[in-house]
C-alpha cells in the first residue's frame, strides 16, 4: 500500500485530484497534492499527522481555500488536509459571550448562528462572502475594517485546540475571557499560516449587536485637509467601528465617493441617539475642511462596505500589500506612495485604517517599475520603524520581491519556535520562511 | 547539578562578585546578607528563598552581560520589578541571582500623535497615565498595585484591572518590547505599530512570567481619555441578583469599563475601616463604571438603571460628582488592605469562571468555607468573571493556614469545574504550579515547554516557576516518535 492510501484509510473522505469531480476550492490550491484528505473528527487528523511526521509525507492543511494567496508558495506537498468537514459550532453561552466553533466552518455562518442571540464575530475579512472559514481566519489574520473597534483575531481568541505536526491532540488557552495560565500559545497560532499545528478548533469572545448603525462618506477636495479631518476624528469623542481613508483613486470608484480626491468612510454603531449626536460631532469637525458628507444606514452602505473589504485582495494587479505603520504616518504616507506612482508610472490604488496604522496598496504596471514601487514600499515601511507584507504577487515578480520584507531580529526565535514544534517540517513553514 | 553546587565556593562567590561589580559598578551588586533579606520574597511572602546576588543594572547592555556571566557559570537567574507579584513569581532561585530592573526606571519617549510612550521596565505603572494625562491619554491596564508595581511586572504577568472588561488587559496595550534573551542576545519584537507579521512572539512574551527572557524596553498604546465617566452603584439583597445583573447589562448591549462586585463580609470589612458608606445588611454590592462619548453614556446610563432595578436591586445610586464617585471606589479600592483588618491572615485567591456560573461557584465557595471552618470574603471583577475569594484565617492557630491553603486550592478546583481557570491576573508563579494540571494534559504542558526551549534551552531563566516538574529541553525531532509506541490501529502498517 502506498503512504498516500493509508493516509485515505485514516480519514472519513479523500479525493485524488485528477479523478472524478473535485473540490473547486482545492483547485485553487496552486500545486498538486497527491491527495485531498477530508477529515471528520480531530481523532482523524492527529492519525493522518502521527503517520505523516513518521513517515516524513508534508501536508497542507486548508479550508475555504479563498486566501491561499498569502505567504510564500509551498514547495512539495504530499496530501492536503481540508479542514471543509469539520464546520459545527460546538459549544455557544449567550450569557457568556463565549463560542467554541470548528475551524471549517464558514464565518458568514457562524455569524448568522450566534447572531440569533443577538451577538456578534466582529470580524469582516476580505473573501468573507466566498466562503472564509473560521481557520482561514485564525491562520491569516487577515482582518477588515472593524478591526478599528474590535481588534483583529489575536484580541478575540480565547483558546484554540490543535494537532501538532507529531499528531499529539492539544487544548491551549481556555472558555474564559480571562486567563493568563501557561503561555498564549492561543495566539501565537494567530497569523501562523497553519506552519505550527492544525487548528481544529477555536474558542472566541463574541460582542453584543449594537442597536444601531449608521455609515458617514465625508469626501475631501485634497490630501492635507483630509489629513487633517481624520486626525481630529482620531482626537474627538467619536468611537468609530470602521473608518477609512481611500485616495483619489479609490474614491472614484465608488459612487458614494467619486469625484472626491480623498474621503473617509466611517461606520458608527451604537445606541441611536449616540449614533446621531457622534454623526453631528464629526459633521462639525470637518466641516471646516470644505468637505462634503453623504449619510446611509442602508443597503446602499452595505455594498459600500463589501468592497473596501476586498481591497486590496485582486488577482488583476502586479502585487497588493499591507503596510503596519504608526498611527500618524499611516494618514500621511497616503500622499508619498500617491506621488511616487505618479512620477514611476504605475497605477496604485491606496487605503489607510489609521486606527490600526494599517495601509493597503495595491499596484498594476509593467513589471520593473511594479518592481520598483514595492521596492519603494518596503524602504518606506523601514524608514517608518513599520512592517510590509506583499501578496497575489504576479508571476514574473515572484523572485523580486520578498513575500515578508524583513522580519529583523525575530528571525531566529521564530525559527526556533518551528523547529520546536514542527522538526520534520511536515507543516509547510516554506510559506512563513524564505529557503536559507 | 552536584558538581555545579560544589562549585559555589567562597571563593567562587567572590570572584562572581568581582566580575559583576565590574559590570555594574560597586553600588550595584548586593551580597551582604541584611540587604538579601528584602529579595527574599514577593507579594506571596509565605515562600522565601534567599539569592546568592541581586544586581541592580540601569542599561540593556549591562543586562546582557550579566545575563552571558549567569551562562558561563550556569547560575539561574530571577528578574524583579517592584516584587508586587501575588504568585511568588519573582521568587529568588536558591544558587542564583536577582535582577532587579528598578533602576531602569526611564520614561524614554512620549509620542502623542502616534500614541506610544516607550518605557524601561521599571517604570510604575502610574508614571506612564501621569505622563500623558495632562494631553488628555492614559494608559489602561490598571492593577490595583498600580502606583507601585511596575511596566516589567505587568507584562511578565499580563496584568489586569478593573477597567479590563472594555479595554482589554496588558497584552492588548504592548506594542514591542526589547529583551535580553536567556542566552544573553538583544532582540526587538514588535515596535511602534498594532500589528506585525510572522509568530506573534510578543504575545508569548507578554505573560511569560519572567521565564523568556528579562525584558529591558517597552513599547505600550496609550489611548485617550474618556469625554464622559459615571458610575452606578447598586445594593442588592442576594449576590446572585448583582450577578444577574452583570450578564443582563453586558446582554443589552453596554459593555462598561469595569464591574465589580463585593459580597457582604468584604462590605462589612471595608466599612469597620474606611466608612465607604456601603450599607452593611446588603447581600451584595455592585459598582458599573461607564464611560465613553457623552452621547452613548448619557443614553447607557438610564439603561443600565433600569436593569438593575429589574433585578432586584434595593438601591441605585449614580455618582453626581468626582467626589461621589472617588468615594464609590473607595471602599472596592481598600478591600484587600481591610481584610487585615478583620482578620490576622488572608490568602487572595485568582480564580476566573464563566459568568453565567457566578451564583452557583459562590454557592459553593460558601459551602468550602462552612466545611473548612473559615471564612471567605468575595470581591470580583464581575465583569469578567475573575474572582478574588479572600480566605481569612488566623496564622497563630496551628494548622489554619494550612487550611486556608487547601481552601484556596478547593476554590480553584470549583473554579476549573465550572470552565474556568486556575489564575486571571496574578499568574501561576511558584504557588499554582501545582495546579497547572487541573487545566492542562501533560502533553499540553509538554507543548508551553516547547515554546520555553525555543527562547531559553539551558532553563536558566526564573527556573521552578509555572511547569509543575521540572522539564528539559530535548534536542528537537527527538522527543517526538522515539519513545512513543504507533497507535493500536496502525501496528499494521509497520
Ligand atoms: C495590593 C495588590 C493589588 C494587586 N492588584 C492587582 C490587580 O488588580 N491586577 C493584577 O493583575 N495584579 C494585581 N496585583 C499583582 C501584582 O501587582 C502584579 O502582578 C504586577 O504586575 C507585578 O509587578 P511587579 O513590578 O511588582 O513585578 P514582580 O512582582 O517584581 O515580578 C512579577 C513577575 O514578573 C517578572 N518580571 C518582572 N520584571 C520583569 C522584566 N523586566 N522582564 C521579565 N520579567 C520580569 C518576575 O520575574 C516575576 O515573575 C496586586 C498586588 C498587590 C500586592
Amino acid at each position: 500500500m502506498s503512504c498516500v492510501a493509508k493516509l485515505s484509510d485514516m480519514v472519513s473522505g479523500f479525493h485524488i485530484p485528477g479523478s472524478g469531480d473535485a473540490d473547486t476550492n482545492a483547485l485553487q490550491l496552486g500545486f498538486s497534492p497527491e491527495v485531498i484528505l477530508y477529515p471528520e473528527t480531530v481523532e482523524e487528523i492527529s492519525r493522518v499527522l502521527d503517520f505523516a511526521s513518521r513517515n516524513g509525507i508534508r501536508i497542507f492543511p486548508f479550508a475555504g481555500g479563498t486566501k491561499l494567496f498569502l505567504g510564500n508558495p509551498v514547495s512539495t506537498i504530499g496530501a492536503a488536509l481540508s479542514l471543509k468537514r469539520l464546520c459545527r459550532v460546538l459549544f455557544h453561552e449567550p450569557s457568556d459571550m463565549v463560542s467554541t466553533v470548528e475551524c471549517g466552518m464558514e464565518i458568514r455562518e457562524f455569524q448568522k448562528i450566534i447572531g440569533r442571540e443577538n451577538q456578534v464575530f466582529p470580524v469582516d475579512p476580505p473573501r468573507l462572502a466566498c466562503g472564509a472559514t473560521i481557520g482561514g481566519l485564525v491562520s491569516t489574520n487577515l482582518c477588515g475594517p472593524m478591526s478599528s473597534r474590535y481588534g483583529t483575531c489575536r484580541e478575540l481568541i480565547l483558546g484554540a485546540k490543535a494537532v501538532r505536526a507529531d499528531g499529539e491532540i492539544i487544548n491551549l488557552g481556555g472558555k474564559v475571557v480571562k486567563n493568563v495560565a501557561g503561555y498564549d500559545i492561543p495566539k501565537l497560532m494567530v497569523g501562523s499560516l497553519g506552519t505550527l499545528c492544525v487548528l481544529a478548533e477555536v474558542t472566541f469572545r463574541l460582542y453584543p449587536r449594537q442597536p444601531s448603525s449608521r455609515t458617514l462618506v465625508v469626501g475631501f477636495d485634497d490630501h492635507d485637509s483630509c489629513s487633517r479631518a481624520a486626525r481630529s476624528i482620531l482626537n474627538a469623542d467619536v468611537i468609530p467601528t470602521c473608518f477609512e481613508i481611500l485616495d483619489e483613486k479609490l474614491s472614484s470608484e465608488f459612487s458614494a465617493t467619486r469625484g472626491a480626491k480623498r474621503s473617509v468612510l466611517l461606520r458608527l454603531d451604537s445606541f441611536e441617539d449616540a449614533v446621531v449626536e457622534q454623526i453631528k460631532q464629526v459633521k462639525e469637525i470637518t466641516s471646516g475642511e470644505s468637505a462634503s458628507f453623504v449619510e446611509t444606514d442602508d443597503e446602499f452602505s452595505r455594498d459600500l462596505w463589501d468592497s473596501v473589504r476586498e481591497f486590496p485582495f485582486s488577482n488583476e494587479v502586479s502585487f497588493s500589500s499591507k503596510l503596519t505603520l504608526p498611527i500618524e504616518d499611516s494618514i500621511k504616507v497616503l500622499y508619498d506612495i500617491e506621488s511616487a506612482s505618479e512620477l514611476s508610472g504605475v497605477e496604485v490604488r491606496c487605503l489607510s485604517r489609521p486606527i490600526r496604522g494599517i495601509v493597503l496598496v495595491s499596484v498594476s504596471g509593467e513589471s520593473s517599475r511594479a518592481h520598483g514601487t514595492a521596492h519603494f514600499l518596503e524602504n518606506l515601511a523601514d524608514v517608518l520603524g513599520g512592517r510590509i507584507m506583499f501578496s497575489g504577487i504576479r508571476h514574473e515578480l515572484r523572485e523580486k520581491i520578498k513575500t515578508w520584507g524583513n522580519f529583523g531580529e525575530a528571525l531566529l526565535l521564530m525559527k526556533n519556535i518551528k523547529r520546536r514544534f514542527d522538526p520534520g517540517n511536515i507543516l509547510p513553514g516554506e510559506k512563513i520562511f524564505d529557503a536559507d | 547539578m552536584r558538581s555545579q553546587t560544589s562549585k559555589r565556593t567562597g571563593e567562587w562567590k567572590s570572584r562572581i562578585a568581582s566580575e559583576l561589580i565590574e559590570i555594574l559598578g560597586t553600588d550595584a551588586v548586593i551580597s551582604s546578607e541584611d540587604e538579601l533579606i528584602a529579595y527574599e520574597s514577593d507579594g506571596l511572602t509565605g515562600y522565601r528563598v534567599k539569592p546568592v546576588f541581586v544586581v541592580l543594572p540601569s542599561s540593556t547592555e549591562q543586562v546582557s552581560q550579566v545575563v552571558k556571566l549567569c551562562n558561563r557559570e550556569e547560575m539561574p537567574f530571577v528578574p524583579r520589578g517592584a516584587g508586587t507579584g501575588l504568585s511568588g513569581g519573582a521568587l529568588p532561585s536558591r544558587e542564583g541571582i536577582v535582577v532587579s530592573l528598578s533602576r531602569m526606571n526611564r520614561i524614554l519617549e512620549v509620542d502623542i500623535p502616534n500614541r506610544v510612550v516607550v518605557v524601561e521596565p521599571g517604570v510604575v505603572n502610574i508614571s506612564v497615565t501621569n505622563a500623558v494625562s495632562a494631553e488628555g491619554f492614559y494608559y489602561a491596564p490598571d492593577p490595583s498595585s498600580q502606583i507601585v508595581c511596575t511596566i516589567g511586572g505587568n507584562v511578565a504577568e499580563n496584568s489586569g484591572g478593573v477597567h479590563c472588561l472594555k479595554y482589554g488587559v496588558t497584552t492588548n496595550h504592548v506594542l514591542g518590547v526589547e529583551m535580553v534573551l536567556p542566552d544573553g542576545a538583544i532582540v526587538k519584537l514588535g515596535g511602534m505599530t498594532l500589528e506585525s507579521f510572522g509568530y506573534d512572539l510578543l504575545s508569548l512574551v507578554v505573560g511569560s512570567e519572567g521565564l523568556l527572557g528579562i525584558v529591558t524596553k517597552v513599547f505600550l498604546r496609550i489611548i485617550k481619555k474618556p469625554q464622559m465617566v459615571k458610575t452606578l452603584f447598586a445594593s442588592f439583597e442576594r449576590i446572585e441578583d448583582a450577578g444577574a445583573s452583570v450578564s443582563a447589562i453586558i446582554s443589552s448591549g453596554v459593555i462598561p469599563a469595569g464591574m465589580e462586585i463585593m459580597d457582604n463580609l468584604s462590605i462589612n470589612a471595608v466599612e469597620s475601616t474606611v466608612g465607604a458608606g456601603y450599607p452593611t445588611d446588603a447581600g451584595a454590592i455592585l459598582l458599573v463604571e461607564l464611560d465613553g462619548p457623552g452621547a452613548e453614556v448619557n443614553v447607557q446610563t438610564p439603561t443600565v438603571s433600569e436593569i438593575l432595578k429589574g433585578n432586584g436591586a434595593i438601591e441605585i445610586k449614580v455618582a453626581v460628582d468626582e467626589n461621589e464617585r472617588q468615594l464609590f471606589w473607595k471602599g472596592r479600592k481598600s478591600a484587600f488592605a481591610a481584610m487585615g483588618r478583620i482578620s490576622p491572615g488572608y490568602y487572595v485567591q485568582d480564580g476566573v469562571i464563566p459568568r453565567s456560573s457566578l451564583a452557583r461557584v459562590l454557592g459553593e465557595i460558601g459551602e468550602l468555607g462552612k466545611r473548612y471552618g473559615l471564612r471567605v470574603a468575595n470581591v470580583f471583577h464581575a465583569g469578567d468573571g475573575n474572582l478574588h475569594p479572600l480566605v481569612l484565617y488566623d496564622p497563630e492557630i496551628k494548622g489554619e493556614s494550612e487550611k486556608a491553603e487547601e481552601l484556596s486550592g478547593e476554590i480553584l478546583r470549583v473554579c476549573v469545574d465550572a470552565g474556568g481557570s486556575i489564575t486571571g491576573e496574578h499568574g501561576v508563579g511558584f504557588d499554582k504550579k501545582r495546579f497547572l494540571p487541573l487545566m492542562f494534559s501533560e502533553q499540553e504542558i509538554d507543548t508551553m515547554n516547547l515554546v520555553r526551549c525555543a527562547f531559553d534551552e539551558k532553563g536558566l531563566c526564573n527556573p521552578g516557576k509555572v511547569f509543575p516538574t521540572p522539564r528539559t529541553c530535548v534536542e528537537p525531532g527527538m522527543q517526538n516518535h522515539s519513545s512513543k509506541p504507533p497507535p493500536k490501529e496502525m501496528g499494521e502498517f509497520f
